[in-house]
């Protein structure tokens, strides 16, 4: 039987390439990439470990060093993961952002986690220039499709390879070693940076093989982007760490598209997100009938909890069963789950992962009866837990109580040992499974001049799970219009990112705060839903 | 000169913060940084509002490429180019 770890190496990176070519698979196709043309190239284990091994080189020619902060804005695709790779071969620390994010929240990140290098492409530039003068630690930006330098710091990643061997000594990377640094976002102030070490691969590899039950000759697709936790867990370092091959699709969203895959691509196993498949839900059932799914056995879904009309959809039209499984960017791998062996109770989260050890809590720190509402925390010590949050030290802390890891989500568990998803206890935003923090959201529209306060909230969605819906007081003697509400949303789509952008604006005269001064969000809610307001002894007068 | 592809070209600018995007009928959402189906909202509502017309829901998530939608937008015009 092989191991995981051999000779202490911890280096997922290693572990992803060069441990699966002395495996005896490097001819393997380790990743199938997919262009939005449907264009398809297959990277086998050994070309995988070439190309990350040219990113390591690069890397350390350019002086770069372990624990030193390496950043990509990048679409999907084959490049954007041999620089992952590289990264994590020379312990430097990778952080992926999504392609759609604008000047905020580029900033936010790249500021906060001081990171030295970039890789972007030419039609990213423009953002990135425009914010470079406040990142004093940004030296250099490395552009994928930029056949020369365009200065001393604006360089070739071209020219760059060539320069570069395709030979590289990993070094022994020991399990606490800083690895992928995930931004997530929170009710109050800037996203924090989420940091995980190599350790992690134990829990990304386990999971991968006992939860998403994934078997050596499966073809695997996971569709996340490696901007989420998900894409890198279970994009990027499940599947290749385990030997499997996997696809990788560049295109958007697209019932027809993503059923061609499934069928041509013989998918085995197929991880997903619930609002895609409530979006494939609303395709008439006569799509699905020109599509043969024989060979896809099990589909996983991860980001927001999964309505039960979903799976009966599911049986009825694909007939195959959808597990949902639960965890978040600080767990960094599948803490509970549903899962082929366990029956399925809809809409639960299901059972926790073997070595999990999930509590419900109430205020005072104590285990709550089954069927009583809490806090859902996790005992501390699992493999893939996060080591702190970037330069929030007292933030971590705050997360932990008598070894316990607090979820910031509010869920009970039934006689059976079933967890059941409530809601989040903090006013984090799940959207179409994109955590988005209100605070980001009302700080762009703040920055326009028409807006006098702004208090946004998540509202139910049937599609997203939760849509942002942002209450705005507008400056003295302006009028709404359809105008204003594009230019609002084309503020928020810009500088933030596009899975922030508000799905509706209300106009009110005041919004709501505390004596002082915080936003009462809980009103906004019972404002939106027509609920009564509660306790509102506290609203500034 | 095809008046309608240029003030598309600059919706798309405004929509998606880019003063480089260069259109074509070919020009499909794998073309341009940025659209997706959350952006596409926003492209739509900057469509409607430039040429004052509205498009039914079908014509919303129909169009195959901007050679689509730029036909779409002609036929609804009062005076067709």
């Amino acid at each position: 039987m092989e191991t995981l770890i051999n000779d202490g190496q911890y280096n997922i990176a290693h572990i992803c390439t060069g441990q699966q070519c002395g495996a005896g698979r490097a001819d393997k196709i380790a990743i199938r990439w997919i262009s939005p043309t449907f264009e398809r190239t297959d990277y086998s284990y050994q070309s995988l470990e070439k190309a990350s091994n040219r990113v390591a080189n690069l890397l350390e020619n350019l002086g770069i060093r372990p624990g030193e902060r390496v950043f990509t804005f990048l679409p999907k695709s084959p490049e954007l993961i041999f620089i992952f790779l590289g990264i994590l071969k020379i312990q430097a620390i990778a952080g992926i952002m999504f392609s759609s994010f604008g000047e905020d929240a580029l900033l936010d990140r790249l500021g906060d986690s001081g990171a030295c290098l970039l890789f972007t492409r030419k039609s990213y530039l423009r953002k990135i220039r425009s914010i470079w003068p406040q990142l004093p630690e940004l030296k250099k930006v490395i552009v994928i499709d930029l056949p020369q330098d365009e200065s001393n710091t604006i360089l070739s990643y071209s020219k760059l390879l060539s320069q570069a061997g395709e030979t590289y000594k990993v070094p022994l990377t020991s399990p606490e070693t800083p690895s992928v640094l995930h931004y997530t976002s929170g009710s109050t102030g800037k996203p924090k940076g989420v940091q995980h070490v190599h350790r992690s691969i134990l829990s990304q590899a386990g999971t991968f093989r006992e939860i998403l039950n994934v078997r050596d000759n499966d073809i695997f697709w996971c569709t996340a982007d490696p901007g989420w936790v998900t894409g890198v867990s279970y994009g990027i370092v499940g599947p290749l760490s385990q030997g499997v091959t996997q696809i990788q699709y560049g295109g958007n969203f697209q019932a027809e598209a993503w059923f061609t895959i499934l069928q041509d691509e013989k998918v085995n196993v197929w991880y997903s997100a619930p609002t895609a498949l409530r979006m494939l839900m609303q395709e008439e059932a006569d799509l699905y009938r020109n599509f043969d799914l024989a060979h896809l056995r099990d589909i996983f879904s991860v980001g927001e909890p999964l309505n039960p009309a979903v799976i009966d959809w599911s049986r009825q039209v694909l007939h195959k069963e959808i597990y949902d499984t639960w965890f978040q960017t600080e767990t960094g791998t599948i803490m509970i789950s549903n899962h082929p062996g366990l029956p399925i109770r809809p809409g639960s989260m299901g059972k926790p992962y073997q070595q999990i050890e999930a509590v419900i809590l109430n205020e005072m720190g104590s285990v709550v009866a089954d069927m009583e509402q809490g806090r859902l925390c996790l005992k501390a010590g699992w493999p893939s837990m996060f080591v702190t949050y970037l330069n929030r030290a007292d933030q971590y802390g705050n997360k932990f109580n008598n070894g316990y890891y607090d979820t910031g989500d509010v869920a009970y568990r039934d006689h059976d040992g079933y967890f059941w998803f409530v809601g989040r206890s903090d006013d984090v935003i799940n959207t179409s499974g994109h955590l988005v923090g209100p605070f980001e959201i009302e700080s762009a529209l703040l920055e326009l001049d028409e807006v006098a306060e702004v208090g946004v909230i998540g509202a139910p969605d049937e599609l997203m799970y939760e849509k942002v819906v942002a209450f705005i007081r507008l400056k003295p003697n302006l009028a709404w219009s359809r105008e204003l509400e594009l230019k609002l949303r084309l503020q928020v789509s810009n500088r933030v990112s596009t899975n922030a952008t508000p799905q509706e604006f209300r106009i009110v005269d005041t919004i709501p705060k505390n004596k002082s001064g915080k936003i009462m969000r809980r009103v906004l809610k019972s404002w939106y839903t027509g609920q009564a307001t509660g306790d509102i002894s506290t609203l500034e007068e | 000169m095809d008046t309608t592809m240029d003030a598309l070209t600059d919706v798309f600018r405004q929509v998606f913060d880019n003063p480089g995007i260069s259109l074509t009928s070919e020009t499909t959402a794998n073309d341009v940084d940025g659209w997706d189906s959350l952006s596409h909202i926003n492209l739509i509502m900057a469509i409607e509002l430039r040429f004052n017309i509205t498009f039914s829901q079908k014509e919303v998530f129909g169009f195959k490429n901007v050679g689509d939608m730029a036909n779409c937008i002609r036929g609804k015009l009062p005076h067709a180019e």
